[in-house]
């Protein structure tokens, strides 16, 4: 069996070349042509930014929306948005620019910002470490866990959903390839059951602890 | 001041300096130069001082190079410097010829370093015309725009971004800094030393020095702002929330700054807070002289609340060092106060004296607020804007320049 290798990740953001947006036309506007990563580093990688508990929204279009447009229903629109549930990043824009332009439909105005509180368009480069920590059985995943750090947490369980195959996280991965005999099968329902999305990293790793050392508490 | 890295290890954890030490084995040898204008004094001779050694630490082949010019270049830059934060100056071309000149007469002493080097930091705009210069240049020229560029006054941003175009990249510390440019626009935000004179932590006697200096009373709460005095930071906006708090709390106010003696406008300013200070011996207005770093430190330390109730802000590195210090931070709603302080998280945001007094009030009959608030700041600063987290963006950026092919994910 072949150990989980524990990495790391840091973000590098830079600015993507798009103008800001002021008001919501624009916002769809430059929603629509914006590169994937744009989209996924205001979607995903917000989760790696300095956050606290219970933070309304977990995509910074949301966020913003109900900030500095002050549209709170279009913010709750946008903000029950789970971009792990489209099968790509492109689905994903669709039913952004869908939300936006039912409410643009029902604006009378167009809601707007004051200058100084544009939205800014972003990606980044994810930077990926080898921590040297090593897990060679499913039981140790619950303490390993416990002293990952968020960023460990972040990639090996949302990030990994973006790289191949897509849409799973490392462990259940690992878990999956190491499955002999279907002993690794509580584990891997055990993670498909966390409603992980709108968890701060902080929680998510609170919960992914308490689902594991329940299996271990059972045995 | 040369620190070891591993001076920050019981800072910031052993994970955080593993992985600076793979990005330094990945980028082992390679020859960086760093050029500025200034040795001593101001933000980026600060950070060039700790971050210079630490590449080295690391591996890196790095060196730090200033620039020398003579009085008239450096009015010349101080308008250039203005114009581009948005002030209407008249830079004539025999000014911008004097700019050229001097960059010609460096570039002639630091030809072969820039020639030889893989990477090149040019800090601000000084040194900036060095590339058009460098026509041999063989490594990646990154430029540093340490200043806010927003709303630059367009003749002076016209001639300099005609300097920065050809850069292979630039770095800003805040999306809303930044000007469209044809290549890579990174964002790195400043970061505070935790070891520095500012922010290390104080014995007890220290404090209580300070304390006595000042005639400050332990045993009352403490509002501390410390920034320059310049009507963008609003101080006189200061004393009119601690006047409304002080009709029902027994509060001091600190305002402690330094740059008001020869600055016209700051004199100004100082002026007017004195006159609302008025004789009030528990307002304490101190005009500090630029190393009055400990003094400093120690007034964060004995705050209740850190106050930086700004109208206008850069990234607002007096907000970090009070968060460092455990305090919670009632600010204005502007710049990059807005990205450290988080309502009800790590302080407050506020857009008027009212908002300011407001929270004071409610800190003050809340002081469990006030330990909860002042723990998850300090956790906050330590996650992101502490000089490893700085260095480790720097790093990062030029492995990524100069390989460009590595995409979106890099693996070191």
């Amino acid at each position: 069996m072949t150990p989980f290798e524990v990495k790391d990740c840091a973000l590098l953001a830079r600015m993507s070349g798009l103008p800001p947006a002021i008001n919501l036309r624009e916002l769809r506007d430059r929603i629509a042509v914006c590169g994937e990563n744009v989209l996924f580093h205001h979607f995903c990688e917000t989760t790696l930014r300095g956050t606290f508990d219970n933070p309304d929204y977990r995509n910074d279009f949301a966020v913003w929306s109900k900030l500095y447009l002050g549209d709170r229903v279009l913010a709750e629109r946008l903000g029950i948005l789970d971009p792990y549930e489209f099968p790509s990043l492109g689905e994903l824009r669709a039913a952004t620019l869908e939300v936006i332009d039912e409410r643009l439909g029902e604006s009378t105005t167009i809601p707007w910002a004051r200058p100084g509180d544009e939205i800014y368009f972003m990606e980044a480069t994810t930077v990926v470490f080898d921590t040297g920590i090593r897990i060679s059985h499913p039981g140790e995943f619950a303490a390993a866990i416990g002293s990952m750090t968020g960023g460990s947490v972040y990639y090996h369980f949302l990030e990994a959903r973006r790289r191949s195959p897509f849409g799973r996280d490392d462990f259940t991965a690992w878990l999956l390839e190491n499955d002999e005999g279907g002993k690794n099968r509580p584990y891997i329902e055990a993670l498909a059951r966390i409603d992980f999305y709108f968890h701060t990293l902080h929680h998510l790793r609170k919960e992914l602890i308490k689902v594991l050392s329940a299996l271990e508490d059972t045995k | 001041m040369n620190v070891p890295l591993g001076a920050y290890e019981g800072i910031v954890g052993p994970a955080v300096l593993r992985g600076l030490r793979q990005l330094g084995e990945k980028l082992a040898g390679t020859r960086v130069v760093h050029v500025n204008s200034t040795r001593e004094g101001g933000g980026v001779a600060e950070i060039l001082e700790w971050m210079t050694p630490i590449m080295r630490e690391l591996g890196l082949n790095a060196s730090w190079e200033v620039i020398n010019g003579t009085p008239r270049f450096f009015e010349i830059t101080k308008a250039i410097h203005n114009g581009l934060q948005g002030a209407h100056v008249d830079i004539p071309v025999k000014g911008w010829k004097t700019y050229e000149d001097v960059n010609a007469r460096n570039f002639k002493r630091l030809r072969p370093i820039l020639e030889a080097a893989d990477i090149v930091f040019i800090h601000d705009p000084q040194p900036a015309h060095l590339l058009r210069l460098c026509t041999r240049r063989k490594g990646k020229w990154i430029w540093r725009a340490h200043i806010d560029i927003s709303r630059p006054f367009r003749p002076v941003w016209k001639v300099l971004r005609s300097l920065v175009e050809p850069f292979d990249a630039s770095i800003f510390s805040m999306p809303q800094f930044a000007q469209p440019l044809p290549h890579p626009q990174f964002l790195v935000p400043p970061s505070i030393d935790p070891l520095s004179e500012k922010n290390r932590d104080l014995p007890a006697a220290e404090l209580e020095a300070v304390q006595t200096q000042y005639g400050l009373d332990p045993s009352r709460p403490l509002l501390v702002q410390i920034s320059r005095f310049d009507r963008f930071k609003d101080p006189v906006g200061v004393v009119a929330a601690y006047r409304m708090v002080r009709k029902v709390a027994p509060v001091q106010l600190v305002l402690a700054g330094g740059g008001a003696t020869d600055d016209p406008e700051g004199k100004a300013v100082l002026e007017d807070v004195l006159e609302a200070a008025g004789n009030d011996p528990d307002v304490h207005v101190l005009l500090l002289p630029p190393d009055s770093h400990k003094t400093v430190n120690a007034l964060q330390r004995m705050a209740t609340i850190i106050l930086q109730k700004s109208t206008r802000e850069g990234f607002g590195l007096t907000v970090t060092e009070g968060m460092w210090k455990g305090k919670p931070v009632i600010g204005g709603d502007v710049g990059g106060i807005r990205l450290q302080v988080v309502n009800h998280h790590t302080g407050f945001l506020v857009n008027t004296p009212e908002g300011a007094a407001h929270r004071i009030r409610f800190l003050l009959h809340h002081q469990e607020g006030i330990d909860r608030m002042g723990t998850t700041a300090r956790e906050f600063v330590r996650e992101n804007f502490l000089l490893t987290r700085h260095i480790r963006e720097y790093l990062t950026l030029m492995l990524v320049t100069l390989h460009s092919d590595r995409g979106n994910l890099v693996e070191v």
